[in-house]
C-alpha cells in the first residue's frame, strides 16, 4: 500500500479544478531534464495586438538583483479586504473564468507529474490570507483542510508535504524569494513545486492606455498596474530558493471585453485590484474617459472589443533528493559530439550489419 | 437600495459609461489616433497635447449623459 500523499495548497478559490484529481490516477513518469528548461511561449489565442513598439516608459519590473533586505511593494491587509469583499459579491463566480482556465492547466501538470506522488491524497490543505475566500470554495471529494496563512509566513513544520500548488497569488507577495524559500522547506525531499503566476506582460494595454492618457491629460503619470516578474527572473529565483530541475514556461491568455471599463470591473471582481503602497488612490473622470478613447483606437477589434492580455508563467521545481538525476561528472563522456556524424543508417537492415 | 453611499452612487454611475461612451465613437476614434501617433512619432507626448479632440470628445460624453438621464 502506497504511503498516502498530503498537499499543500497555496490559494484559495480556482483550485476547484484540481478536484479532477482523481485518487487512481496512475503514475506516469514526467522526463527529468537538465537544470533549467525554458518552453517555447505558447499563445493560446492569437495576439492580434497593435503597436507593441511604442514607448511605454514606465515597466516596473520587479527587481531582483541588487535590492538586498526584504521589498515592500504590496499593501497585504489591503489586498485581504479586497479578497473579502471579491468573494463576498453576491455573483462572484461571474469572474472566476481566468483562475479556473489557469487552475485546469495547472491540474494538467500535477497529472504528468505523478513519479514519486503516491495515488491517495491524504489530505489537501488550502490557504487563503481571507476567509471569505476559503468559505467560498467548491465542495470537492478529497479531505481538506482550511488554513487562513499568508504566503509569506507558512504556518507548516518542515518536511511535511509531497507537493505545493499555487495558482495565481504569489504576483502579491512582497518577499518572493524568502515565500520560495519556505515553500522549500514545507516540501519533503523529492517533493515538488507546481505553481502558476501572472507575470510578464500582463496587462500590457490597460497600463499603456492609462499611462497614456494621464501623460496627455495630466502631464505626468502614475503606476496603476502592479509590477510583474520576467519569466528571465524567476528561473534565478526557483534557483535560489534551493529547487532543483526547474521547469518554466509562459502562456498566454488574452480575454475579449467590450471596453476598458468591463476590463477594470472584472479585475475588481477577480479580487485583482492593486494594492500597492505607490497607488494612486484616485483616478480623474477625463483621464478614465481618455483612456478607454486610446485602448478602443490602439488595441481594439473589429467588432468594437478589445484584448486584455494575462500572460501567465508556469513552475515546477523539485526540492533535492539523492534520487533525481545529477548532472554527469567532467571528463566522464565516453562518446563524442563528432560521432554524431556518423549516425547516417538505421541499423533496421539485417544484411549490411 | 439598502445603502446609497458614495460609492454606490458612483459605482451606478460608472455603468452608464460605456454606453454613453459608445454614442461618442467617432470623437474617441479622433482623440485615440492623435494620442497613438505621438508614439510613433519623433515628438514626446506632452500635457495637452491632443487637446481639442479630447474637448470634443468630452462635450459629446456629456450631452449624451444628459439626453440619458431625462
Amino acid at each position: 500500500m502506497p504511503p498516502p500523499v498530503r498537499i499543500f495548497f497555496g490559494d484559495g478559490p480556482g483550485f476547484e479544478s484540481l478536484a479532477e484529481l482523481q485518487t487512481d490516477s496512475g503514475p506516469c513518469s514526467r522526463v527529468r531534464t537538465a537544470p533549467v528548461q525554458v518552453l517555447p511561449q505558447t499563445q493560446s489565442l492569437l495576439c492580434g495586438a497593435g503597436p507593441r513598439s511604442l514607448r511605454c516608459l514606465w515597466r516596473g519590473w520587479r527587481g531582483l538583483s541588487s535590492q538586498g533586505g526584504v521589498m515592500n511593494v504590496f499593501d497585504r491587509s489591503m489586498k485581504r479586504r479586497q479578497k473579502q469583499w471579491a468573494s463576498s459579491l453576491l455573483d462572484s463566480d461571474k469572474y472566476d473564468y481566468l483562475r479556473d482556465e489557469v487552475g485546469s492547466r495547472l491540474a494538467d501538470r500535477v497529472y504528468d507529474v505523478s513519479r514519486s506522488l503516491p495515488d491517495i491524497v491524504e489530505r489537501l490543505f488550502l490557504t487563503d490570507i481571507s476567509d471569505s475566500s476559503l468559505r467560498n470554495r467548491k465542495k470537492c471529494e478529497m479531505p481538506t483542510q482550511c488554513v487562513l496563512a499568508d504566503e509569506e509566513f507558512l504556518p507548516f513544520k518542515e518536511n511535511t508535504f509531497d507537493l505545493a500548488l499555487s495558482s495565481l497569488s504569489l504576483h502579491w507577495i512582497n518577499d518572493l524569494p524568502g515565500a520560495l524559500r519556505q515553500i522549500h522547506q514545507v516540501l519533503k525531499p523529492d517533493g515538488v513545486f507546481i505553481g502558476a503566476m501572472v507575470g510578464g506582460e500582463t496587462l500590457y494595454e490597460l497600463r499603456c492606455s492609462l499611462q497614456l492618457a494621464e501623460l496627455e491629460r495630466e502631464g505626468g503619470f502614475a503606476p496603476h498596474i502592479s509590477p510583474y516578474t520576467a519569466v528571465t527572473d524567476l528561473g534565478n529565483l526557483l534557483g535560489r530558493a534551493g529547487f532543483n530541475m526547474l521547469t518554466v514556461d509562459i502562456d498566454e491568455v488574452q480575454v475579449h471585453y467590450p471596453g476598458m471599463l468591463e476590463v477594470m470591473r472584472d479585475l475588481q471582481g477577480m479580487g485583482e485590484s492593486n494594492c500597492a503602497w505607490n497607488r494612486k488612490s484616485l483616478l480623474h473622470r477625463d483621464t478614465i474617459l481618455a483612456a478607454a478613447a486610446i485602448y478602443k483606437e490602439m488595441y481594439g477589434n473589429e467588432d468594437g472589443s478589445v484584448p486584455a492580455t494575462f500572460q501567465i508563467l508556469y513552475m515546477i521545481g523539485w526540492k533535492p533528493h539523492e534520487s533525481q538525476a545529477k548532472p554527469a561528472k567532467r571528463g566522464s563522456a565516453n562518446v563524442s559530439f563528432a560521432d554524431l556524424s556518423k549516425i547516417s543508417k538505421f541499423p533496421t537492415d539485417p544484411q549490411k550489419s | 437600495m439598502s445603502s446609497s453611499n458614495v460609492w454606490s452612487r458612483s459605482r451606478a454611475r460608472m455603468r452608464l459609461f460605456p454606453e454613453l461612451l459608445a454614442q461618442c465613437s467617432g470623437e474617441a476614434a479622433a482623440y485615440g489616433k492623435c494620442v497613438a501617433s505621438t508614439t510613433t512619432g519623433k515628438q514626446e507626448l506632452t500635457k495637452n497635447m491632443c487637446v481639442k479632440e479630447f474637448e470634443a470628445l468630452k462635450s459629446c460624453f456629456q450631452s449624451a449623459a444628459k439626453k440619458g438621464v431625462k
